[in-house]
């Protein structure tokens, strides 16, 4: 909306360090740095406030070529250092990036329960159906058939994971899917799953240019989704059960659930009273 | 002076309540004034199986089991005989056990201990409500000297919700069995002491491991339970409540670590206590908090391993993987608590040099003491708080180096929410900002940085605890560490008491290594016994890498899970002797 | 993509349409930045040389334009709500890029993107009803059209060899 109170002090590339992404030219993830940079510009958030945290994959490289606090963790575990990070800081936005490998194979168990958790997280996962960082092999998103890993020189021959589905049925607060084609939108996404509570879940369709060149085509593949997001659990199911998965740019779910949020409580001085107990 | 004491074991099926048994004796010795160590034992069943409580009692401080029991009271016979090897008996041991079931099973009659029956059902049914245990433990009060007015108390404070009438039943099957006692024949007795004015405390390993984390600063823990760690978290989530903390039930181990890392990260220090599976889940991320230097603890109470090993009982075979388990050269702190009361020290002493290194910090505790319970000497007020070196404001014009080069190797540290110090803390090798980096000059560089901050440290004289006989070291020392430190201390004493001379040395800094302090310490030192329950010698074979030992060293090793008695160690100080002649 | 359809709507305020244009100048300089910084990173140093030339060009447009308004008080707008719809229009996408492209490849592309910027100016300028928005859009459309012109010389210069995709018989390597 237009206003002509000027709230912004940052623009998009205030968020974002001097160091050069190493991502081949065309990646998606480009688009996705583009779009957290701007959302962060838009919530005019100091970037001494956010925390980026990663695992390993390309995707997860995002942190350090941001300007906010970063954590560049082991594959996988980029959920639990956030979670960890958001418990003890309550004060701080916390942004989880990665891969769908990273999410869904290595760190899967962590995902389900980041979405059973409902920590106040925004979980943008950069799904190309590939691992690029090792060059090329099927991940948990990849179609059973594709043949184009020595790994599995027959495809995997087994079914997609579904992450919204998965990520519904676990709990997650706020589910999305974008596409990298359309960094705006991204953006728009990105702001309002970072401001709902709980755990915020963005699916990214992000082309990988070097072992998916086929994936160019996703630009014209997606479609804007039809309908509007429903706080209703049941809908959002029913809605996947039959998505091809291009549908994009909008909401798909926002539920209630209240975020895992135990407080600090402020009673310092106490050590004494537990000592107290052991004592004859 | 060797301690005078008195042990026993009280066993039982399902239902006999020997642990609520052992616990009320605990609590009525502490009341009487003396000192006190129960373990306990019990089969593979959740609810309902077989259990043995172990106690000694002195009436001063007690720092081990003894060799054998003095006394063995069973309430039944339901497979006593799992307990044999941790119940040693001798033949000036009384096994007491009731008619109703039978006689006791040859495997507790090896070697030939008195006997003697205790109609412990019979008696307590002719008392409304009355309970077997109650008798027991009537009878044991009896034999052993504990005064019935320590016993009144604690069981009017364990019954108080039950009301009047449960607490005086209790107390008729109590002074029935005082008076069945009379009938037995005499184990020790302690004698009556006067109001010990020190201040006690009871508390188990695992309660003081938890209470030597929140002294030192930590207030967040998450955590995935796991025998024998457990109770360390069942305390710390009410107890870090009080203190302003937080404890997080995660779903694994590595949620567990990796939570914690983030954490600390964001300056809060934190810990995770597990035991060896969940610490072999948790050794990736304890290389990322080494390269990324975020300060943290993880505690792990030690049970048989490998694999899921025996979870009940305790090994100190978790030294190689502490200390050797990281990928990549990556330099950590190791620290072993050597007592119950030492898991308080040492605990907090970890918290310490975690958040002054911002290093991960290993303790390494085990089922034994953790799952013990004793009745000790109020342990002293430490000063020791995890104080992390922190980046406080930017400098103008110049851009934040989280991983600075530094003479002490510790950089000073950025916490998110501080403007101007942006950065991403990585896994992988990085420059002095961060930044990653496959030089190897940056790779020298932050490897020699890493290493620097923990072998310039100053750890005081906190390595070891160095005791020497009343009599002197002579040139004769015990090495050793962990839980073998207790019968260790009591072998050292009783080898002063024929006139022997020896030193302990119970290293609590297991890594980095302390070849001067221990060149110091083994001074004068020609003939050494290493000990430690490891089926490998694990310990002894770093030593062996590590230190300059003398040339006359014995290695006592042996796996878990039957603890080392005095007598074992005292054995082989004498050898060590006798080989000198 | 994107459903609303705000290309439709005519801009009346002049400080509509200089947020806009200092949006546009901004998203364009600074993604001809980052295609440069990309190439850059592959060592394609004739690629990025033609995006860094177009960096200089829009942040000269950009300083212009930010004194132009540094003492008005223009609006603030979301990336979402410009009347555009989706990115900028003079911003190229980024999934269009690619590490094999050619020097004229990428030439095209920035007259693809430049051209947009011209349309969206000419639209601005047919529809408004206010005539200080038309004059001002009018200029921006012109100054848009010289970079067209720029374009349509360097492309019309390329040799042959810029014409050829980069062929790199190396294969894609192993990392994390």
């Amino acid at each position: 909306m237009e206003s002509c109170v000027q709230k912004k002090k940052y623009l998009a590339k205030d968020y974002k360090s001097e160091l050069k992404p190493i991502w081949c030219p065309g990646c998606g993830d480009y688009t996705v740095l583009n779009a957290i940079t701007r959302a962060l510009a838009e919530m005019a958030l100091p970037p001494e406030e956010v925390a980026v945290v990663s695992g390993i994959g390309c995707s997860s490289r995002i942190p350090a070529y941001t300007s906010v606090y970063g954590f560049h963790g082991v594959h996988g575990r980029a959920l639990p250092v956030a979670t960890g990070l958001k418990l003890a800081r309550p004060d701080l936005t916390v942004l989880v990036t990665g891969g769908d490998g990273d999410g869904f194979s290595i760190g899967g168990n962590h995902f389900l329960h980041a979405c059973r958790r409902n920590v106040d997280l925004t979980y943008i996962v950069m799904d190309n159906q590939v691992y690029g960082m090792t060059k090329g092999q099927a991940s948990p998103t990849t179609a059973p058939d594709w043949e184009g890993s020595k790994l599995t020189p027959e495809g995997t021959g087994i079914n997609p994971f579904q992450p919204l589905v998965v990520g519904l049925a676990s709990g997650a607060n706020f589910i999305a899917r974008v596409s990298a084609s359309d960094p705006v939108n991204m953006a728009q996404i990105i702001v309002e799953a970072v401001r709902h509570p709980g755990f915020s879940l963005v699916q990214v369709l992000s082309p990988c240019v070097t072992f998916r060149p086929e994936q160019a085509v996703w630009r014209d593949t997606v479609r804007t989704a039809v309908v509007d997001y429903t706080d209703d659990a049941a809908r959002a199911a029913r809605r996947l059960m039959t998505d091809d998965g291009f549908n994009v740019g909008k909401v798909l779910y926002k539920g209630s659930r209240p975020p895992y949020r135990p407080e600090f409580e402020v009673s310092e001085g106490s050590i004494g009273e537990l000592e107290a107990r052991f004592a004859l | 002076m060797t301690v005078q004491s008195v042990s026993l074991t009280i066993a039982g099926s399902g239902g006999a309540g020997v642990v609520t048994a052992g616990s009320l004796l605990l609590d009525a010795a502490a009341r009487a004034g003396w000192y006190a160590l129960m373990s306990r034992s019990s089969g593979p069943q959740i609810r309902g199986g077989e259990a043995a409580a172990m106690l000694r009692f002195a009436t001063e401080p007690i720092m081990s089991h003894d060799d054998s029991f003095h006394l063995l009271m069973a309430i039944d016979w339901d497979n006593i005989t799992r307990f044999s090897a941790e119940i040693p008996l001798t033949a000036n041991s009384l096994i007491v056990g009731d008619p109703a079931h039978g006689d006791a099973p040859a495997g507790l009659l090896k070697n030939t201990p008195r006997q003697a029956a205790l109609p412990m059902s019979e008696i307590a049914g002719t008392i409304e409500n009355g309970r077997p245990n109650m008798v027991a433990l009537g009878a044991i009060a009896a034999m052993i000297g504990l005064p019935p007015a320590a016993m009144r108390i604690v069981v009017e404070s364990a019954l108080k919700k039950k009301g009047a009438a449960a607490i005086e039943a209790s107390m008729a099957a109590f002074f029935a069995g005082i008076d069945a006692a009379k009938a037995l024949p005499a184990i020790p007795r302690l004698p009556a002491v006067a109001v010990d004015t020190t201040p006690r405390w009871n508390i188990t390993g695992n309660e003081a491991t938890g209470l030597g984390a929140i002294r030192g600063g930590v207030r967040f823990v998450a955590a995935y339970p796991i025998t024998p760690a457990t109770e360390v978290l069942e305390w710390l989530a009410p107890s870090l409540a009080k203190v302003g903390g937080m404890l997080v039930q995660a779903e694994d181990e590595l949620a567990s670590i990796n939570q914690i890392i983030g954490a600390s990260y964001g300056g809060v220090p934190a810990m995770t206590a597990t035991s060896g599976p969940g610490l072999s889940l948790m050794i990736e991320s304890l290389g990322l908090a080494v390269a990324a230097e975020v300060p943290l603890v993880v505690v792990d109470v030690m049970r048989v391993g490998p694999s899921t090993g025996i979870a009940t009982k305790s090994e100190q075979s978790d030294l190689n993987i502490a200390v050797y388990g990281l990928h990549g050269d990556a330099p950590h702190v190791v620290v072993a608590a050597n007592s119950v009361a030492d898991c308080l020290f040492t605990t907090q002493w970890a918290v310490h040099l975690a958040e002054a290194m911002q290093v991960p910090t290993l303790v390494l505790t085990d089922q034994a003491m953790g799952q013990a319970r004793a009745i000790l000497p109020k342990p002293a007020e430490l000063a020791f708080i995890g104080q992390r070196e922190v980046a406080a404001a930017a400098v103008e014009g110049q851009r934040y180096k989280r991983y600075a080069m530094t003479g002490s190797g510790v950089s000073p540290m950025a916490i998110p929410g501080t403007p101007g110090l942006t950065h991403t803390a990585d896994g992988l090798e990085h420059n002095e900002f961060g930044t990653p980096s496959s030089q190897a000059s940056d790779h020298q560089a932050q490897m020699d940085k890493r290493s620097r901050k923990i072998s310039q440290f100053n750890y005081g004289d906190h390595w070891a605890d160095i005791e020497d006989a009343e009599v002197g070291a002579g040139d004769t020392a015990i090495i050793t560490w962990g839980s073998a430190t207790g019968p260790a201390r009591e072998a050292l004493q009783r080898h002063a008491d024929a006139g022997g001379k020896a030193r302990l040395i119970s290293l609590r800094l297991i890594a980095p290594v302390q070849p001067e302090k221990m060149a110091e310490a083994l001074r004068g030192i020609t003939r050494a016994v290493v000990v430690e329950q490891s089926h490998s010698g694990q310990f002894y074979r770093m030593l062996r890498a590590f230190y300059e030992l003398p040339a006359k060293t014995l290695s006592l090793h042996q796996g878990g899970p039957l603890p080392f008695g005095p007598q074992q160690i005292l054995d082989q100080l004498k050898q060590l002797a006798a080989g000198s002649a | 993509m994107s459903e609303a359809t705000p290309q439709d709507q005519p801009i009346n305020s002049l400080g509509v349409l200089l947020a806009h244009a200092l949006a546009m100048e901004n998203d364009a300089a600074d993604r001809y930045g980052e295609l440069a910084d990309q190439m850059e990173m592959h060592r394609k140093k004739d690629v990025a040389s033609i995006f860094r030339r177009l960096e200089k060009a829009e942040k000269k447009h950009l300083v212009e334009l930010e004194e132009l308004t540094a003492e008005m008080d223009l609006p603030h707008i979301s990336p979402w709500d410009f009347k555009w719809g989706g990115e900028s229009p003079e911003a190229i996408a980024v999934d269009r890029v690619s590490y094999q492209m050619s020097v004229r490849g990428a030439i095209l592309l920035a007259l693809d993107h430049e051209k947009q910027a011209y349309g969206f100016y000419s639209r601005v300028a047919a529809q408004t009803s206010d005539s200080e928005v038309r004059r001002l859009a009018r200029q921006f459309a012109d100054e848009e059209l010289q970079h067209v012109a720029w374009l349509e010389e360097w492309r019309d210069k390329c040799g042959p060899d810029d014409e050829m995709p980069f062929d790199d018989p190396d294969p894609p390597l192993s990392q994390e």
